[in-house]
């Protein structure tokens, strides 16, 4: 237990009035009530509280300044404070909620953990609504316009955005089942399943397509239609391309954090015609310099 | 426990009439809905407490509606964020 006089920082000569002010100045900053969950605050308070109930009492100061009592004599009954009541977990009806109003304001996930913390009973928001929406491949890539009935018949359009990858949720603020009181509608969340495509795969933001040619085509060279995420589009294949050639097409894939997009991969595959063609075997069994080559040599080097 | 008006004034050592005046000021707000009865110990402590900020911290009456209305919004701040650490901590349904 510490002086009372070195609690409040004042001389053993301070006045009564120089004792008040000092506890004043100390209370201020120390109250409980001043301080909700501060710890360190309530036990500073009970110690200059103990020191000042010692110390204003002109006859308990005697007593303590000729030895009689000790300072602990002046130690203070526990006492409840009004934080103890306002910290109650029911709450209490003056709380004010006005002091964080605009913070719950917005779409972000801070606003709306907040509105969803606020939960008072009679203002309950409406609870946020799944449904599964399948998309093909090449809406995620490009985007899409989506519509989805609901079980009650009416309709929820859904904007699909470029580049959305499979299992991707999106939050349509406000379009879940209706809350109670003032309480806001919840959200309708969407997982978004993309459909598998035999043709198309993705990597990243790049994405990829094996497109077949003629082996006319691979051999001297020529244009070709391939399909893309936004439409058809001409490519030209070089001479001499093997199955494996992979061509790109700049900025046909997905778009890009940051901006920009990926690109798309063209992987050619060489097709003999069906059926085989005699013209074919003959020119090939004649092709003297053909049967010199041999591709697996290569590899062995 | 609940309290009518002059037993708060009693257990706060000051005269009913004061309290009619704190009231009027909205400092106290009574329960409308439980008859004569209509304080309990939250109204206590908030007694208290004014009598604390008016004697022993030296606020006036000026400065104590600013204390009190502060007060309030920061009990609605640390209540909401006890619900923001309770809803935090509960797994997603």
């Amino acid at each position: 237990m510490r002086n009372p006089y070195e609690v409040l920082g004042v001389a053993a000569s301070a006045s009564a009035a120089e004792i008040q002010s000092a506890y004043r100045k100390l209370a201020k900053k120390l109250h409980p009530d001043l301080n909700p969950g501060n710890k360190t605050a309530e036990d500073q308070f009970k110690e200059v509280a103990s020191a000042y109930d010692l110390l204003s009492d002109a006859e308990k100061r005697k007593r303590f300044d000729d030895g009689e009592i000790d300072a602990s004599g002046a130690e203070r009954p526990h006492q409840q404070y009004y934080r103890d009541f306002a910290s109650a977990d029911h709450g209490n009806h003056y709380a004010d909620m006005s002091g964080y109003a605009d913070f719950m304001e917005g779409e972000d996930p801070f606003a709306d953990l907040l509105r969803r913390s606020q939960h008072a009973r009679a203002n309950r928001r409406g609870q946020d609504m799944h449904y599964r929406l399948p998309i093909e491949f090449l809406e995620s890539i490009a985007g899409a316009n989506k519509r989805i009935t609901l079980p009650d018949g009416s309709n929820l359009d859904v904007k699909i955005p470029a580049g959305l990858v499979d299992g991707q949720t999106l939050r349509l603020k406000g379009k879940g089942a209706p809350g109670t009181g003032k309480g806001g509608s919840g959200d309708a969340l969407i997982e978004v399943e993309v459909l598998p495509d035999r043709r198309f795969t993705r990597d990243g933001d790049d994405i990829s397509l094996e497109v077949p040619i003629s082996l006319a085509e691979a051999v001297l060279g020529g244009k070709i239609p391939v399909l893309t995420p936004t439409g058809s589009v001409t490519m030209s294949v070089p001479k001499g391309s093997n199955t494996g050639t992979t061509l790109r097409l700049k900025g046909k894939g997905a778009p890009r954090r940051g901006g920009g997009h990926g690109d798309q991969f063209v992987r050619l595959k060489v097709v003999l015609p069906k059926p085989p063609d005699p013209e074919l075997e003959a020119f090939v069994a004649n092709w003297a310099k053909g049967k010199d080559f041999n591709p697996r040599e290569e590899r062995a080097s | 426990m609940r309290m009518s008006k002059h037993q708060l004034a009693k257990s706060a050592g000051i005269r009913s009439e004061t309290l009619d005046v704190w009231i009027t000021q909205e400092w106290l707000v009574p329960d409308p809905t439980s008859g004569a009865a209509q304080f309990t110990d939250i109204d206590a402590a908030r007694v208290r407490l004014i009598l604390e900020l008016k004697n022993d911290l030296g606020a006036n009456d000026e400065g104590i509606a600013v204390i009190l209305h502060l007060m309030d919004q920061l009990h609605g701040m640390r209540r909401a964020l006890a619900r923001m650490k309770e809803e935090m901590q509960r797994p997603p349904d």
